[in-house]
């Protein structure tokens, strides 16, 4: 009697195995390839795995030449880039380029001029990246910058920047500027489409690397960028993240959400 | 009332006999759809990497969007962001087969567009494709089905379905929302 | 029932009293997703309510009361000591302490990643660790059951395992074989993210081992709702059980074939072919098997019951059933409900279908149907049935009439809950959403639909205080000269077994098949990705600034 359970059990199982393997992994890719045009061989090893593309269909050929937006990204080496930065090598070089403008504390007084203290050094390190590389311009920063290697960036960047976004950046800054304000910082408008502030500029929110810190940040400075973002000036946001948000914006919203972050 | 232990052996195995022709039926209906129909669920396996997606040339952002390549194929190329597809608003014929093809540099992201069988996950490290016909035209929603950070609720595209005659490639092949 | 008192109520009411939180959580959170304005609505509450809802309702409620149930059939069942109890009570701490640190993470808003995880976004790894601990308590729990039904097997040879405790034991071994696929993507992928160590994570292999736990974790929870269904239902209705050996047959089944489908939750995801996608659809078709055998055997039981009450004609044996019971309510309410969650499930199991509702409400409703439903119903009618052994305090009748008062409120608030949802699911309303643009002309109608689910949420909030109440009840001091609970009996088959196969008294084999099929079914599946690893994405860290 145990033999038999032992038999009819393997047995059903072994069955079971056998009919969804043989059908799935050969007679329906033999036969969705032959209607697609796809020989046999390449349809069972697209339906078992090992190659890439459906059994059913061939893939759609393309011809486009990259026009990325910022020559960074956000790969192991650029991190250990980051970690491994020399923040005194930072300092000097801040000392010679930055201190006229960004004073070496990175509090810098003119108002059109944005602040680099406790900045995110991710933020720092990108948007320094693309001044160099011409993906952002500016014409007091990219000359500038022009013939900074990778390594001095990232020691720039570490310098002024924190590794963890500073102090400066709760999740609501200081100033109120009208509970519709509020609300489309914490809630944004999905009438809009358009996400809340915080879902990336606040800390623990999980967002893009390179989200910059907003908090404490000049309010001029911020109404000019996201004006910029929403005509399109401004373009080395990567996939359009802030310049889908910005054209959203109005004006005044744009002004008061400055003021809002700025804490002025 | 089954008088033995065999009769009560035998009951259910009728019962799981009747049961399990009506699973099979239900089962047969995918196989039905797989031979005859040649349908399969979205699955690609093809390998991107999401960290230097943006460096890439098909999902570089001028080439985003809805594009009839040179052997009449409809290509619709979206990328899923935190917190937004880009590009916002694609145009796709109807009663034409299009193909989505999706990626994301980040999150798990997802979509549906609405009213149709169009579904699947972006995973970051693949291309997601969909091959559909379209066949009411109109507005449809394609909202972000799956949560890819705090920003999830309000990340949606709109997808158009335009009859034959208004869908008019421009000299690239390309079709967008702003030039209709 | 001495010895284990106080380790199997340790179990219960911390799973029940994770499960009162969460249900208030879950009303708010519908509350937030309808048009009607709910208090502290922003997305990093709602996230994290939803984390914490679907954590306590996930993992927390179902192991521990999958333990404490266990602990409790182990010494009845068998009529011995446990083995071990100091390992229990030490596995019950740990596990204490992994629930309430996971908790306090989320609540802290350093964990809002849902219960699936969902890497490159990485929480707190006091978060995953909290919940290392929930299920290494856990498989102190396996070893404890199987070591329990091996010295009873060594002591009784040749004679049948209870079925109560076989079951117990195939819950257990498939837990084991299924805990596999997460602890290995928390211990090699997601908490070396979360510690800092790695900065990239292969979502591919990531969401497959995750897949590779999602469907049997959702038996892990059932089958304690089916041990009561088989050992318990018949003898509350006064019956038999129909067909012990089905029983027996069942589980095996489950054992066999709840582990190898885990590719079904991927249907839509691009890192699997069609091939495994299909092969795992067949094997999926074979799991449904088990649960439409119970439907026939315990209506038969039961009709078995309603005959031996008097019950005549074609249907007069239901009219004969003993409603009163709240075991036998609850089963017949679960019964009511597992048309519709089984009938969604395979509407889910056919890809074509699958197509249009996934990740949408359709999936939020069944599995609240499903689990919440017929599941949840029977773990308050098992709680019920086993509480006066526990506590030595008899069920009066006002007892049992608010028993079943809370047993009906659950199953029509559940129906309100899910009913509206399923269709508006179908209807292409995604999850996951915290907010709806309700003035918008294609979706605005779904504003009543949603409303009247948040009402059915009420009402199930209504009966999980009701249910925490009726315990309370059972605590309070016998009253005088009233005699003691009678020791539980479990359902005794219409026919007494003669010869059980060693197939269906024991595990070896089973566990060979079941290697048998996770290699073939899971084998280049997760392999594909140490032979060929998907580009990797970077984490992203919620539980810190950067």
């Amino acid at each position: 009697m145990d033999r038999k359970w032992r038999v009819w059990g393997t047995l059903g199982v072994l069955a079971a195995l056998a009919v969804g393997g043989l059908l799935g992994f050969i007679v329906l890719p033999v036969v969705q390839g032959r209607a697609a045009g796809i020989d046999a061989f390449t349809a069972i090893c697209r339906a078992v795995g090992i190659l890439p593309g459906s059994p059913a269909r061939p893939t759609p050929p393309y011809h486009a030449e990259p026009q990325p937006v910022t020559k960074v990204a956000w790969t192991t080496a650029t991190f250990e880039e980051l970690y491994r930065a020399d923040r005194a090598n930072g300092a000097r070089l801040a000392g010679e380029r930055c201190i006229s403008c960004h004073t070496l504390e990175g509090n810098t007084p003119d108002p059109t001029i944005p602040r680099n203290i406790g900045q995110s050094v991710f933020a720092l390190y990108k948007q320094l990246h693309d001044f160099r590389s011409g993906s952002r311009v500016n014409e007091t920063m990219s000359p500038l910058v022009k013939d900074l290697d990778d390594k001095q960036i990232a020691d720039l960047a570490a310098y002024y920047g924190r590794l963890f976004r500073g102090a400066i950046d709760p999740d609501v800054s200081g100033r109120y500027a009208g509970i519709d304000i509020q609300n489309i910082v914490s809630n944004g408008d999905v009438a809009r489409g358009l996400p809340p502030c915080s879902a990336c500029h606040a800390t623990r929110a999980g967002g893009p690397i390179e989200t910059p810190t907003l908090t404490g940040q000049y309010a001029q400075y911020l109404e000019a960028q996201l004006k910029a973002f929403a005509s399109g000036a401004r373009h080395n946001d990567i996939y359009h993240r802030m310049r889908s948000v910005a054209a959203k914006l109005t004006s005044n919203e744009i002004r008061l959400l400055a003021i809002q972050y700025s804490g002025e | 009332m089954a008088a033995t232990e065999h009769e009560v052996v035998r009951s259910e195995l009728r019962w799981a006999a009747a049961v399990s022709v009506f699973v099979v039926i239900i089962f047969g209906l995918t196989l039905f759809a797989a031979l005859a129909l040649h349908r399969n669920p979205p699955s690609n396996l093809e390998r991107i990497d999401p960290k230097t997606l943006h460096l890439t040339g098909e999902f570089t952002e001028p080439n985003l969007g809805t594009r009839v390549e040179q052997n009449g194929q409809v290509t619709t190329r979206i990328v899923a962001t935190q917190f937004a597809f880009i590009p916002p608003c694609v145009v796709v014929p109807a009663d034409r087969e299009v193909t989505l093809r999706l990626a994301s540099p980040d999150m798990i992201h997802g979509i549906l567009v609405s009213g149709t069988n169009v579904n699947t996950m972006v995973v970051p490290g693949y291309v997601s494709q969909v091959h559909t016909v379209f066949r009411t035209t109109g507005n449809l929603l394609m909202p972000c089905h799956e949560f890819c950070g705090l920003g999830h609720s309000q990340m949606l595209a709109r997808v158009h379905v335009v009859p034959a005659q208004d869908f008019r490639p421009d000299a690239e092949g390309r079709v967008s929302c702003e030039a209709q | 029932m001495k010895h284990n008192r106080n380790l199997v109520l340790a179990h219960l009411w911390l799973a029940f009293a994770v499960f009162a939180i969460a249900a208030v959580f879950g009303v708010w959170l519908m509350w937030v997703r309808s048009p009607l304005h709910a208090p502290y609505e922003n997305p990093q509450n709602y996230f994290r309510s939803v984390t914490l809802h679907g954590v306590s309702m996930a993992y927390v409620l179902t192991t521990f009361f999958a333990m404490g149930f266990g602990y409790f059939v182990a010494e009845t069942a068998l009529g011995r000591d446990i083995p071990g109890i100091r390992w229990a009570w030490a596995a019950f701490v740990a596990g204490a302490i992994g629930a309430v640190m996971a908790a306090l993470t989320v609540l802290a808003g350093d964990a809002s990643v849902l219960y699936t995880f969902y890497p490159p976004l990485t929480a707190s790894p006091l978060f995953y660790i909290g919940l290392v601990l929930v299920v290494g308590g856990s498989w102190v729990w396996c070893t404890i059951m199987i070591v329990a039904m091996t010295q009873w097997k060594r002591a009784n040879p040749g004679l049948a395992v209870p079925l109560a405790m076989f079951a117990t034991v195939a819950n257990a071994i498939m837990w084991l074989w299924t805990t596999v696929g997460v602890a290995a993507e928390l211990l090699f992928q997601v908490i070396p993210a979360a510690l800092g160590w790695t900065d990239t994570v292969d979502v591919g292999m990531s969401r497959t081992l995750f897949s590779w736990t999602l469907h049997a974790i959702v038996y892990f929870w059932l089958l304690p709702a089916y041990i009561a269904f088989y050992t318990m239902a018949p003898e509350a209705a006064g019956g038999r059980l129909y067909s012990d050996t089905m029983g027996r047959l069942t589980f095996v089944l489950f054992l066999l074939y709840s582990l190898p489908v885990g590719l079904h939750h991927l249907f839509m995801d691009p890192e699997h072919s069609t091939g495994f996608k299909f092969v795992q659809t067949a094997l999926t078709a074979l799991v449904t098997v088990p649960t439409l055998l119970t439907v026939f055997t315990i209506t038969a039981s039961f009709e078995v019951a309603g005959r031996l009450n008097g019950g005549t004609g074609l249907f007069g044996w239901l009219r004969a059933l003993p409603w009163r019971q709240p075991m036998v309510l609850a089963t017949g309410l679960a019964f009511f409900m597992l048309w519709f969650g089984g009938g969604g499930g395979l509407i889910n199991m056919s890809y074509g279908m699958n197509a249009m509702i996934h990740n949408t409400s359709w999936v939020t409703a069944h599995f609240h149907l499903i689990f919440g439903g017929t599941v949840v119903i029977m773990y308050f009618a098992i709680a019920y049935q086993i509480w006066p052994q526990l506590t030595g305090r008899v069920a009066d009748a006002d007892d049992l009439a608010q028993q079943r008062w809370q047993l009906w409120l659950w199953a029509v608030g559940m129906m309100v809950m899910t009913l509206p949802w399923h269709w508006l699911g179908l209807e292409g309303q995604w999850r996951r959403v915290a907010h709806f643009d309700y003035d918008d002309p294609l979706i605005a109608w779904w504003a009543s639909w949603v409303d009247l689910s948040l009402l059915g949420g009420v009402i199930l909030l209504i009966s999980a205080s009701l249910f925490i109440v009726n315990l309370a009840r059972l605590h309070a001091r016998q009253p005088a000269g009233r005699a003691g609970p009678q020791p539980l009996r479990y359902a005794v088959p219409l026919h007494p077994i003669t010869r059980l196969p060693a197939a269906l008294n024991g595990f070896a084999l089973w566990n060979v098949l079941v290697l048998v099929l996770m290699a073939a079914a899971y084998g280049w599946p997760v392999g594909q990705f140490i032979a060929q690893p998907s580009p990797a994405a970077i984490v992203h860290h919620v539980d810190r600034p950067s």
